[in-house]
């Protein structure tokens, strides 16, 4: 649709806009300490900036391959992406926090997209139930009223956005490399094929969509549980330690830092 | 094997999330927004590790997407009561306050001062006091705009 409406020009030279003015709205968005007609111009520019490279994206990757094929799938991640440009560009921590409970909204909605319904729920579940609610008890706990100074500047806008947008563009391009067929001679050798025995490097490859209905298929779940409590199992153990280790740990800073301050009473206490 | 248009545009969306994260974590200041920042990053490499789990066909990506939210739980908790003990030392959520555990031949952060935030006035609706006549302009009266 829009790679249709720009035939003249090239892949690359869209890849180079869209990595250029996603740096530029980047650094216009990244705080700086301004204040007032100034700071706002600088965010309407750089929200702007931020919806042409997200444009430019979307006909790059039209191109390389094939974004837009699914509504559902570019609504989503839409919202994924904005949701994360305003967390990290929101000058307010407790709104940034917000913004990233909506990017993981969006990062669910991806993750059902592709396949995993285990893991778009459970994104919801533990982060946006546990972790998210965690960052948002410290920051009432910490945070000073108001908008802290720190929150109002950054360490190096125009390098970090300089940074950010050159690997997204390093990214991007390997990633489109990935559609480029590789010779015969190098194929690698298909697991499924492999299995079987089958030889035949071209004619025994499984479709993707064949694969791909193996994972959407019933009983997704369960076959999940089935993988990880078989294959993985000591690996699920040894996060289950971890988990335990990390409660203890974080338990015991908190205790020895209060008692060693002398300021509050000691955590550890006779216990009849 | 050429993978899927829906995989690439996992692997995508993965990596402006993953970029995104990166430049949060160079340049904000604020602890809890770099935290905020690496879970970011966590959120991409899921997108990514789902998308080369659906284009493979296994189980592989699922199975380490888990991990990770068990890392990432065991790393906010852990993390989170080192930044409330960084607060309670310096009282600020400045990952600055830090700075003199930088290299030596590192510059020091400096902090210029920032301009005042311009409070708005609120603005009531200007509204008059009733039982009050409100004053005639007895210029205005004789003046006629149209005839």
């Amino acid at each position: 649709m829009i790679a249709s409406v720009l035939p003249a020009i090239s892949p690359g030279t869209l890849l180079a806009a869209a990595v250029t003015s996603t740096a530029a709205s980047l650094w216009l968005l990244l705080p700086r300490g301004q204040i007032g007609a100034a700071e706002r111009r600088s965010r309407w520019l750089g929200g702007l900036l931020g919806l042409a490279a997200l444009g430019c994206f979307i006909a790059t990757g039209h191109r390389l391959g094939g974004l837009g094929e699914e509504t559902v799938f570019l609504i989503v991640s839409l919202v994924a992406v904005i949701s994360g440009a305003a967390t990290v560009v929101t000058r307010s921590p407790v709104y940034s926090a917000i913004w990233f409970a909506m990017a993981l909204a969006g990062v669910a909605g991806v993750l059902l997209v592709l396949g995993a319904q285990f893991l778009g729920v459970a994104t919801i579940v533990v982060y946006a139930g546990a972790i998210l609610v965690m960052f948002l008890f410290v920051l009432m706990l910490a945070a000073p009223a108001g908008l802290a100074p720190y929150d109002r500047v950054s360490n190096e806008p125009l390098l970090s956005a300089v940074a950010g947008a050159v690997l997204l563009g390093i990214l991007s391009l390997s990633i489109g490399r990935l559609t480029a067929e590789p010779p015969l001679c190098c194929r690698m050798p298909s697991k499924a094929a492999a299995i079987t025995g089958d030889a035949a490097p071209a004619t025994g490859l499984p479709a993707v969509a064949d694969m791909s209905v193996d994972l959407l298929a019933e009983n997704h779940v369960a076959r999940l549980g089935g993988e990880l409590f078989g294959r993985h199992l000591i690996a699920v153990e040894v996060a289950g330690v971890l988990l335990l280790v990390a409660l203890v740990g974080s338990i015991a800073i908190v205790s020895r830092a209060a008692s060693a301050d002398g300021t509050v009473a000691p955590a550890r206490r006779a216990v009849p | 094997m050429t993978p899927s248009p829906l995989v690439l545009d996992g692997l995508v969306v993965g990596a402006i999330l993953f970029a995104l994260g990166l430049v949060g974590i160079l340049a904000r200041r604020n602890l809890i927004v770099m935290f905020l920042c690496a879970e970011l990053m966590l959120q991409g490499i899921s997108v990514s590790l789902v998308s080369w789990s659906r284009h493979h066909g296994d189980w592989g990506g699922h199975v380490l997407v888990i991990f990770v939210l068990a890392v990432a739980a065991c790393e906010a908790a852990v993390a989170l009561v080192f930044v409330l003990q960084a607060f309670a030392r310096t009282g600020r959520l400045d990952s600055a306050a830090w700075q003199s555990l930088r290299e030596s031949n590192l510059p020091r952060t400096i902090d210029h001062e920032l301009p005042a935030i311009d409070t708005m006035p609120l603005r009531f609706p200007k509204l008059f006091p009733a039982g009050v006549e409100p004053p005639v302009d007895q210029d205005a009266l004789l003046e006629r705009e149209h005839v």
